[in-house]
């Protein structure tokens, strides 16, 4: 894909309409995209609309458009600012959902490993790494001051002797530092069937090649216990 | 099931295959899963008798069964990870109440969050994930309880998926078939906070503190009552039955006061990628929607919360906020929390608070809660066990 000065990617007007047409197809969008009375009653409620620039109205607004450009527009750095709250599906009057579009144009975005999709999930690496290897979306030893030195001095406490105290909560699975919980490796190897074949780890390998190798090792290493 | 809906003049009758209710439809999801296994196509995990079920009513009416023993803990991978004393509280109050449950390892994370944060998934890896958690509770005889708000949320709407689409029936059931495993769903997707807002009259009877002083702010969650709305517990006692019951039911149960603020329906500012990646929005979005109208226009003590990512967010971003002014502070805990303390749980072996950034030792000392002695004996547990000591478990571990 080509980029112009302002690092907005140049596509053919074809490959928009493609896009588009990739979105209308999932099997979810009809019942996502209804009709759209321009209220505003999404947007009205919508967080993140507070802080960025990003509007459900809109997004229904272009999707009823059936203009492939203005759907394109939202490709790149727009989706990503909706907070998945679906605030928007539950109180349009229409019971259109916003923010089940949001997910749709997402899933494309990866597939295709826009840039776009590339550089805002860089720094997301670490869960992908621990959900897709392990089974798990986050675990103790994540919990670092380095990487958030925002959450306070208390952090230094939840991570020194971490071992210790994850051994005084009173539940056996969670007596563990590298994982939420000590999930079973028979449990891993489903899940690494259910993402083979679903199609999960092509999607990580077109959006983050590298992590790709990291994960397969793991998981051969699990496979093979 | 069609209702019928006939016009007032009598001249044309129509059949609709859901109703709307103030502007939103049913559809008949429970009705057509109940079809499905009829044809043989899915297998139901039902609510029977042995559940000891109890009925709460949903936003439309519908009454919900939500099972209060043998159960299947379905954990959280936030609320393990980060804030412990959450599935403690909640396996703490079960013990207490002789519920038959089983914890174990062989559980995989809804990938969910993953999901509405990085889009690295899709409806067939998602419902895939949801089906393999199901069938092993099924296997066990036992009924998932869904102790994550993303999970919920995220399972309820694959099993409207599920029941709504062939083909993606087809598929995950040709997944299911690889890993040795069979489409399977619940007959209701319950939340752990179901639990505790219908066993909340038996858990005011363990109360062991004056809570008429402490005033509540409750967070509903995001997930557990805007994604599939309809099956959600409201009560005409509750907010009129205008808000979700849940969370707030089990405070007024335990005497404290609820207090309104304005905000009350926004999110945290989780954001699911927000949080790890652009966490200056959930940050500010914490401090100026949610923790500053509840401390100006409340003067809560507590903010009562019913999910993993909600509960971290607004607890962690609280101290930063110093930074830019905001005074306001407020601890932050999940209902179940705040009623294992009310009924004389541990504040640091069960409910956990230690994990806590945003001061909860005020809190405590308005309750009339000794956390000094707490602490002290837990300083001394953690001694026992670094000489080698056996932990003081809540269940044994086959």
């Amino acid at each position: 894909m080509e980029y112009d000065e302002n690092g907005v990617s140049i596509v053919s007007n074809e490959f928009k309409k493609e896009i588009f047409e990739e979105a209308k197809k999932d099997f979810r969008y009809e019942e996502y995209v209804k009709g759209c009375l321009n209220c505003g009653v999404c947007t009205g409620g919508c967080p993140p609309h507070r802080f960025f620039d990003f509007s459900p109205r809109m997004v229904l607004q272009n999707c009823k458009s059936n203009d492939p450009e203005l759907v394109w527009g939202m490709m790149d750095e727009y989706v990503w600012a909706c907070f998945q709250c679906f605030t928007c599906a539950m109180i349009c009057p229409f019971l259109n959902n916003p923010g089940g579009v949001i997910a749709i144009l997402r899933e494309i975005s990866v597939r295709r490993g826009f840039e776009s999709a590339k550089k805002v999930l860089k720094p997301y690496s670490r869960v992908l790494l621990k959900l897709t290897a392990y089974g798990n979306q986050l675990s103790p030893d994540m919990i670092q001051p380095d990487f958030f030195p925002d959450w306070g001095p208390h952090i230094v406490y939840a991570s020194q002797d971490l071992p210790l105290k994850r051994k005084a909560i009173p539940m056996p699975t969670l007596q563990v530092t590298n994982l939420a919980w000590d999930v079973a490796p028979e449990a891993m190897k489903e899940l690494y069937t259910i993402f083979e074949e679903a199609g999960v780890f092509k999607i990580i390998e077109v959006v983050d090649p590298a992590l790709y190798e990291i994960i397969q090792d793991i998981v051969d290493d699990v496979r093979s216990e | 099931m069609a209702i019928e809906i006939r016009n007032r003049l009598g001249l044309a009758d129509v059949k609709s295959d859901f109703r709307h209710i103030a502007g939103r439809k049913i559809e008949n999801i429970h009705e057509e899963l109940l079809e499905l296994e009829a044809k043989g196509e899915i297998k139901v995990i039902h609510i029977t008798d042995k559940n000891k079920p109890i009925e709460a009513e949903t936003l439309f009416g519908r009454k919900k069964k939500i099972p209060t023993t043998k159960l299947w803990h379905h954990k959280s991978c936030g609320q393990c990870g980060n804030i412990p004393g959450y599935p403690v509280s909640l396996l703490w109050f079960m013990n207490k109440f002789g519920t038959e449950y089983i914890d174990e390892k062989n559980q995989t994370s809804c990938t969910a969050w993953n999901y509405h944060g990085s889009a690295t998934s899709n409806p067939v890896g998602l419902a895939a994930v949801a089906v393999r958690n199901f069938h092993r509770a099924y296997e066990l005889g036992l009924f998932p309880l869904i102790h994550c708000a993303t999970s919920f949320g995220d399972y309820k709407e694959m099993r409207n998926l599920l029941v709504e689409n062939k083909e993606l029936r087809d598929e995950v059931r040709r997944i299911m078939h690889k890993i040795g495993r069979e489409l399977i769903l619940p007959e209701e997707i319950v939340h752990y906070s179901e639990w505790v807002h219908v066993m909340r009259f038996e858990i005011a009877k363990l109360k062991k503190y004056d809570l008429s002083n402490i005033i509540t702010t409750v967070h509903p969650a995001c997930h557990c009552y805007k994604m599939i709305p309809e099956d959600c517990i409201y009560d005409k006692d509750i907010y009129a039955g205008k808000r979700t019951a849940v969370s707030t039911g089990v405070a007024l149960a335990l005497g404290a006061q609820v207090a309104d603020y304005s905000t009350w329906y926004d999110c945290c500012g989780f954001g699911f990628r927000h949080i790890l990646t652009e966490r200056e929005a959930s940050r500010s979005f914490v401090m100026d929607r949610k923790i500053r109208p509840m401390v100006r226009e409340a003067n809560s003590d507590v903010c009562i919360t019913q999910d993993t990512g909600c509960t971290t967010t607004l607890d962690k971003n609280q101290w930063i906020g110093k930074a830019m002014g905001y005074t306001e502070q407020v601890p932050v805990m999940a209902d179940v929390m705040f009623a294992a303390l009310a009924c004389g749980a541990d504040v640091y072996k069960i409910v956990q608070l230690q994990w806590h950034t945003t001061d909860w030792r005020p809190l405590c000392e308005k309750m009339g809660i000794d956390w000094k002695k707490s602490e002290e004996e837990y300083k001394a547990y953690l001694e026992q066990l670094r000489a080698g000591g056996k932990p003081e478990n809540l269940y044994e571990y086959a």
